[in-house]
């Protein structure tokens, strides 16, 4: 359970986010919604003030634990997919699972394999799993990018721009994908500038000058 | 993520990446097929001093007059107005050297010899029937010279291989005048082609008696005596015998130099040590250049790897994982090339082992693990910088790098 998730963030900003949550943080550039998925996304902590994620306090974790929870808790999707060039899809996808099998040896080659294979199938991308990312289209591309975030089983699904370099159909695509998983029971949070994503969303945290301006649900 | 994963994701990105792959290992190829082809001359060159040496005869004692003290570097013992060896020397320590089973003077000197088919510049040994017995020289016709022709200073000569060819051609020598410096002689006996021994070549050279080589010179001074120990553990006897002898001949006076072939060998193995080990140093200048180059590949593939390692630093990477990853590509490459320089210097010294089967420079089997561990040990030395670089980069600027 993710029960009670606070964050302290910016200028002396305070959210919660529950888990199961479909949540966009908005704003313009230099709002500082940059800054606060960075923090939620245990890339980069706070100068002060504290982050509990699960339950636990993540201000003081080491830079090892800081990995480990990154690999296990959250699912990363970039605007600029973030894939690996010379990997093929399923390689792309097994990478966060190897860097766990340094904790849970129960995580076998084949294993991994499996996983991998069920999310890019879970995304629709079965059929192009030995791609490599410049053989896909974007779309597919960042169902990739879903996949990989999504085989270590995260908390959060945490998404930069998710549609930024995308058309409007496979945005459409995209966002569905987006509700399916989140009614799977995937807490979904999007950073987004534009407004038509963000009403999609069952909550709205409207960010300006590093503060929240407005919390919608 | 476990060891093995790495190395396998290494092998696979230097796949990927073939040319530069290429071209960071062949500093490493060039680096260990010199330190192994390098070590191997200097190797070789000993294995073939030292079997030149042993063919000799291990039993060999060098008489020189004059003293060479063995401190000074004043150069091999030469013939000085100081000490001289005499016939009666040799003599002397015919009958009183109960050690040595061969005595021999030699006279040495350059001249011509000359029948109706030709001339040959050649070099010319006087010594006695004991000569043959010293330097192991096998007489393929008629008989080297005998201890009659010797004491009476008979004009015979033995030829060398190729002075027999020259002037004989397929015909028979034995028997036959040749014109030594104008005095005739006459051929009793042809020697099997030996090439090169102690620095001459036995096949361009004539044997004639000492007494006949003296007056030929017009000397009484030998050039020398030569010996042999009956036994290799008999040459420290045998030194003493006959430093006792000939001290008391020459007024009590040690005016001559003794060299054995033991003392040889010694005296070569450390020079030939040396050239070895300097070979292999110069060529570790190599390995360290192509360790340079490895590291300077490294720091430009960090660089332009910069997104990916904030992508796997975001998707859960240590900071030792990506440590890992980069010393292991770095030892993956270096390892690599050090396999294949192992395996191309094999080829070019058998290559040249067969080509050439005089000169034995095939590598010695225990070069192959240093080799190999210098090419380890170079790629993670120099694959360590790069690695922390890579290791210490902030992921969120890394995910921002274009």
């Amino acid at each position: 359970m993710m029960g009670d998730e606070e964050i302290h963030a910016l200028n002396d900003v305070s959210i919660k986010i529950n888990e199961g949550e479909f949540t966009s943080i908005v704003g313009a550039s230099g709002s500082g919604k940059s800054t606060m998925m960075n923090i939620i996304g245990l890339l980069d902590l706070p100068t002060a003030g504290i982050y509990t994620l699960d339950g636990i306090n993540t201000t003081e974790m080491s830079d090892d634990d800081l990995s480990h929870y990154r690999n296990q808790k959250i699912g990363f999707v970039f605007q600029s997919f973030h894939l690996l060039p010379k990997s093929s899809a399923l390689k792309n996808v097994e990478m966060p699972m190897q860097y766990a099998s340094a904790y849970n040896k129960a995580l076998t080659d084949e294993g991994i394999r499996q996983m991998a294979l069920d999310t890019l199938d879970k995304v629709g991308l079965s059929s192009r799993v030995h791609h490599l990312p410049n053989e896909l289209s974007g779309g597919q591309r960042q169902r990739v990018a879903i996949a990989r975030a999504l085989v270590n089983n995260p908390k959060i699904l945490l998404a930069d721009e998710p549609t930024g370099a995308l058309d409007s159909k496979t945005s459409e695509e995209i966002l569905t994908l987006f509700e399916d998983l989140n009614k799977q029971g995937v807490t979904v949070i999007i950073v987004t500038h534009d407004q038509n994503i963000a009403k999609r969303c069952k909550r709205i945290l409207r960010m300006s000058d590093g503060l929240i301006q407005e919390d919608k649900i | 993520m476990i060891l093995k994963k790495i190395i396998i994701n290494s092998f696979e990105a230097l796949v990927e990446n073939k040319l530069r792959s290429m071209l960071t290992m062949l500093g490493m190829i060039i680096g260990v097929s010199a330190v192994i082809l390098l070590v191997s001359v200097g190797t070789g060159a000993k294995r073939y001093i030292t079997n030149e040496f042993e063919s000799l005869g291990t039993n060999m004692i060098l008489l020189q007059p004059g003293r060479t003290d063995k401190d000074s570097r004043m150069g091999p013992p030469v013939s000085s107005s100081k000490g001289k060896f005499l016939l009666s020397d040799v003599e002397a320590l015919k009958r009183y050297a109960t050690s040595l089973s061969a005595v021999s003077g030699v006279m040495f000197g350059a001249g011509t010899v000359k029948n109706e088919l030709g001339t040959n510049n050649i070099n010319i040994l006087g010594s006695n029937e004991e000569f043959v017995k010293i330097f192991n020289m096998i007489i393929i016709q008629g008989t080297y010279i005998t201890k009659e022709d010797d004491d009476s200073g008979k004009r015979v000569v033995v030829l060398g291989y190729n002075v027999k060819k020259n002037l004989f051609a397929d015909g028979t020598a034995l028997g036959k005048l040749v014109k030594i410096n104008d005095s005739e002689h006459r051929v009793i006996g042809i020697i099997k082609p030996t090439g090169d021994k102690m620095g001459f070549n036995v096949d361009d050279m004539v044997f004639i008696p000492t007494k006949s080589a003296l007056r030929l010179f017009n000397t009484d001074r030998l050039f020398g005596i030569r010996a042999a120990a009956k036994s290799r553990n008999g040459l420290d006897d045998a030194v003493k015998d006959i430093t006792a002898i000939l001290k008391e001949r020459h007024n009590g006076e040690e005016d001559f130099t003794i060299i054995t072939q033991v003392t040889m060998l010694e005296s070569m193995n450390t020079i030939l040590n040396m050239l070895t080990y300097a070979l292999g140093a110069i060529a570790l200048i190599s390995m360290l250049v192509g360790g340079i180059g490895i590291m300077n590949i490294m720091l430009v593939s960090v660089t332009e790897r910069t997104k990916e390692i904030g992508i796997r630093r975001a998707v859960g990477a240590r900071r030792s994982d990506i440590l890992k990853q980069f010393i292991i590509e770095a030892v993956v490459i270096s390892v690599s090339g050090g396999l294949i320089g192992i395996l191309i210097s094999e080829i070019i010294a058998y290559t040249l082992h067969y080509f050439f089967p005089g000169f034995d420079m095939r590598p010695p089997f225990w070069i192959i693990p240093p080799a190999f561990f210098l090419s380890f040990f170079t790629g993670l030395g120099f694959g360590v910088w790069p690695a922390r670089k890579a290791a210490h980069i902030q992921t969120i600027d890394a995910l921002r790098y274009e």
